[in-house]
Order: structure tokens, then C-alpha cells, then sequence
């Protein structure tokens, strides 16, 4: 059997910058749509934007210790190969960061970036220069910043789908499927940390938005896995072979249990009960905080197993027959 | 004098392997390969149980292929092809991301933890380019593998390719491999 070349740190890379990715998509939305010339949902807009950038720095940095040669990481900058995705992704995960940090400082309120230069001795002048209003930016960023979303969103399935060696993954629903789980798992955590967020309770349509968010995206996540399962079974020997990791070999029960049940129809199912009445009765949203909590939880579960699934199977996969190296 | 264009390949008689792995071993001393690594393996195939049995070996390393997947995904052009089709790893410019191991379809790379690269069999190019053959033919005693250029019409490799049925591995993978297993 091929040995794992990529392991758990790629994992929570990968679900890290798909995290990033949704939240800032999450953001982006709500600060674009507007009630009276107001942004409808501020409050979603700037919980997302403060916490956007985070889970990709960090990511990126586990990326790099991974690195055999982590030093050596800037020569992924001297170069650009547009016939690697991995080169395409560098540039493009760093560009969305350097975004994703500037629509958080456009949401900073004047005594928040007050706080954060009163920690800067004086004397650096330069430094202090820096500390200007870029509010007026947040629609700006937020609108370069989308397409850099969905793109960190789609490079993450990208970086695996291109690999034609690997027949689990090399199919060209993998990019929409971690697209769409990378955006659900956004409007999760979001969702979660508002919810947290005792000084600020949620409102109930700050609830509904993002969980009407999440159903969408959980609903499109399930009608490309439903065809990546078909297609598969429905393909060539080896990809029907590599879809036996999840149809009777090692991830079976990662794939049905915890991640299909528990991390996609389950949540699906309680946000669909909390949307119900107040779609097709006319009644009020439920808003239920546990409920809410539950699901989010869950999304982000199913979301980082649907990545550790992938990224092991996956490199399980080939289309070597089935001769062994001999003892 | 203007240089004649080449491409180097393996042809693999693998009916004639005895298992006896002295190319791995010639390898390893060749291209002082780590401890627990090799650039090249012997499979095994067995087929039914005695008295029916058959049992094939084939010799297997880095294919060096037309359409190298593992040049294609390297983000920072260290894994890279020669004019005559070797493939290389350029180990200064490696990162140790390990994508070309993923993207090898026929799992021909290692990673060297020690230097943070990746490493793979690269047709002795020390020897092929002073005009000798890599280390594993010439040390096979049964010889099984015939190293040449495909663009040499006198080559011995042609004549056996032109004479013989012969089959490449994987060739739906797109890679156009360079090893031909005789028939």
C-alpha cells in the first residue's frame, strides 16, 4: 500500500483555510446586503471580518513546518507555475490574507486601533502613520475579497482534484465539495462565535441569516456528494476500486457515521426544524441558543472529516495493480 | 557539431528477473541511497497455489516519463526534465512539500527526512553522461534491463522495441512512461 506522504497537518491546513475562506464569504455577504441603505446584518459583518484571517495565518504557518525544508518556503514566491496548483494556491492564499487583514482593520473602531497602537512605543513614527480610518474601504475589500474567498475555497479541493494519479480525487466535483464545505463551515463558525458572544447576544435575524446560510450551503454540499458517489460507481475500475475506501474499506464508518450523519444530515435537519415555521407558517423564527450551538458544532465536525477522509483515502488510492513489494 | 537529440529509456525483460535484487542493491552504493529508502524495487505477482503456480518479478523505478505529473504539480520547478527525458530533482530548489510523491502514479519517490527533499532514481545521469550505463544494468546478472536512446536507430533498445511485443504500466494515467516491460 502507498504510505501517507501527507498527514494530519495538511488536515487542519486545509480545513483552516477553507474555515477562512467562509467566514470572510459569511462577512463579505452580510455587510453586502442592505435594508434602507444600511448594512442589514453589521454586527454578522464585523464578527466575521475580526475573525477571517486568523484560521489561514495559522494554517499557513502549519503548511510551512510541514515543509521538509520549512525555511525555504519563500522560493514558492520566486516562482510561478501555473501548471501547479500548489503554486497557484501559495499566491493565492497569501493575497486573500493580506485582504482578509485589511477588511479587519477597516472594521477596527477608532478606540480599538487606539488599544492596539497605544502598545507601540512612540518613537516608531512610521508605525504610527499607519494608524488611519479605512472604514470607508469595508465594501472595497469586501468585494476584492470574494472572488480570493471562493477561490481559497475552491484551491483547497484544487490541490487535491488535480492530482491525476489518485483516482479518489481526481474528479472534478472535489473542488465544489470542499468549496461549498469550506463555505458552510464559515457561516458554522460564525454562527458559534456569535452565539459565544455574551456581551453582544445574538439577534434572532442575525440567527436566521446565518443559519438560512448554512442550510444552503449544507444542501449544496449534499448534491455534490450524492454524484460523486454515483459518478464514481458508475466510472472506470479504478475509481470504483478507490470508492471502496468508503463503501466497505477502511472509511466506511468515519464516512457514513460522523461525517455524512452526524456532520451534514444531522445539522442539516436542525436547521431545517428552526427555519420551518418561519418559512411556510409565517411564524417566527425559533432561535433556539443550543440548538444553534449544536448544529454549528457539528458543521465544523463533519467539515474537518470530510478533509481528514480525503486526504488519507485519497493518497490510499492509485492505479497500481495489485502487485506487492516483495519481502 | 550540432548535439543529436536523445531520449533515454529502459527496456525490462522481465521474464528473465531472478529476484536477485543485485540492481537495488548497485543502486543504493551507486547513488548512496539512505538507510530505508531505495530508488528502485523488485515486485512480486504470485498466481494460484501449488502445483499451478506462477510467480512474475518485475523490476520497477522512476519511469521517467513524456508527461511527468510530478514536473507538472511542483510549485517551484525543482522536480524537472531533461532534454533526454531524465527526470531530476533539482535539490536546492526542493521545498519538501512532497506533492510530485502524490502525483506519482507509480510511487517511484521517496522523501529524504535528512536533507528535507525528495529523492528518486535519476538514470545514474553521472554515469549515462560520460557514456555508461546506470548502475542497474550494468550490474544485472541475468540481463534483464537494456538502457539506450530511443533516438538512436541502431540502439539496441529499438530493435528489441521494434522485434518485441512489449507493455508500458499505467498508461491511462497520461504520464507516457519510459519503462517497456517485454512481453
Amino acid at each position: 500500500m502507498h504510505e501517507t506522504n501527507w498527514g494530519l497537518l495538511i488536515v487542519v491546513y486545509l480545513f483552516l483555510g477553507g474555515l477562512s475562506a467562509g467566514l470572510f464569504f459569511a462577512s463579505g455577504l452580510a455587510n453586502y446586503l442592505k435594508v434602507d441603505d444600511k448594512p442589514a446584518y453589521a454586527r454578522v459583518a464585523r464578527m466575521g471580518a475580526l475573525l477571517a484571517p486568523w484560521p489561514v495565518a495559522i494554517g499557513s504557518g502549519l503548511l510551512i513546518l510541514d515543509l521538509g525544508n520549512w525555511y525555504r518556503f519563500y522560493k514558492l514566491f520566486m516562482h510561478f507555475r501555473w501548471e501547479s496548483p500548489m503554486s497557484i494556491g501559495s499566491w493565492l492564499l497569501t493575497i486573500f490574507t493580506v485582504v482578509a487583514f485589511l477588511y479587519l482593520y477597516s472594521w477596527l473602531s477608532e478606540d480599538e486601533r487606539k488599544w492596539i497602537f497605544g502598545k507601540i512605543p512612540a518613537s516608531w513614527k512610521q508605525v504610527h502613520r499607519l494608524n488611519v480610518d479605512i472604514s470607508g474601504w469595508r465594501e472595497t475589500l469586501g468585494m476584492i475579497g470574494f472572488p480570493f474567498s471562493i477561490g481559497v475555497g475552491i484551491y483547497t479541493g484544487v490541490l487535491l482534484g488535480a492530482v491525476s494519479s489518485r483516482p479518489f480525487w481526481n474528479t472534478n466535483l472535489v473542488a465544489q465539495m470542499f468549496l461549498f464545505s469550506a463555505l458552510s463551515s464559515g457561516a458554522a463558525a460564525l454562527l458559534l462565535a456569535m452565539v459565544l458572544d455574551k456581551k453582544n447576544p445574538i439577534e434572532k435575524h442575525e440567527t436566521k441569516f446565518l443559519v438560512t446560510l448554512d442550510v444552503v450551503f449544507i444542501s449544496l454540499e449534499l448534491f455534490i456528494i450524492l454524484p460523486y458517489l454515483i459518478h464514481g460507481e458508475l466510472s472506470t475500475q479504478a475509481v470504483k476500486e478507490a470508492l471502496n475506501l468508503i463503501l466497505g474499506g477502511p472509511f466506511t464508518f468515519i464516512f457514513w457515521g460522523p461525517f455524512l450523519i452526524l456532520g451534514l444530515l444531522v445539522p442539516l435537519g436542525i436547521e431545517v426544524y428552526e427555519l420551518f415555521p418561519a418559512i411556510f407558517k409565517g411564524r417566527e423564527f425559533h432561535g433556539n441558543r443550543n440548538l444553534a450551538l449544536t448544529a454549528a458544532g457539528l458543521v465544523l465536525m463533519g467539515g474537518f472529516l470530510l478533509r481528514y477522509i480525503f486526504v488519507y483515502a485519497g493518497q490510499m488510492s492509485s492505479f497500481h495493480s495489485k502487485m506487492g513489494l516483495l519481502q | 557539431m550540432a548535439m543529436k537529440k536523445k531520449r533515454y529509456a529502459l527496456v525490462i525483460d522481465s521474464r528473465k528477473c531472478l529476484n536477485c535484487k543485485a540492481c537495488v542493491v548497485a543502486c543504493k552504493a551507486e547513488n548512496k541511497v539512505p538507510v530505508g529508502h531505495f530508488r528502485n524495487r523488485i515486485n512480486e505477482e504470485r498466481k494460484g497455489e501449488y502445483p499451478t503456480l506462477s510467480i512474475n518479478f518485475e523490476p520497477e523505478q522512476c519511469h521517467h516519463c513524456d508527461q511527468p505529473s510530478c514536473v507538472r504539480v511542483c510549485p517551484t520547478g525543482a522536480s524537472w526534465q531533461r532534454k533526454d527525458g531524465i527526470v531530476l530533482v533539482n535539490y536546492d530548489e526542493c521545498i519538501g512539500c512532497r506533492y510530485c510523491m502524490i502525483a506519482c502514479p507509480y510511487d517511484a519517490r521517496y522523501f529524504n527526512e535528512e536533507e528535507g527533499v525528495v529523492d528518486k532514481c535519476t538514470f545514474c545521469v553521472q554515469r549515462v553522461d560520460k557514456g555508461e550505463v546506470p548502475a542497474c544494468v550494468e550490474t544485472c546478472p541475468s540481463k534483464v534491463r537494456v538502457f539506450g536512446d530511443l533516438e538512436d536507430p541502431k540502439s539496441r533498445i529499438r530493435e528489441l522495441l521494434a522485434t518485441r511485443r512489449y507493455k508500458v504500466k499505467e498508461p491511462q494515467t497520461g504520464n507516457g512512461p519510459q519503462l517497456y516491460y517485454l512481453l
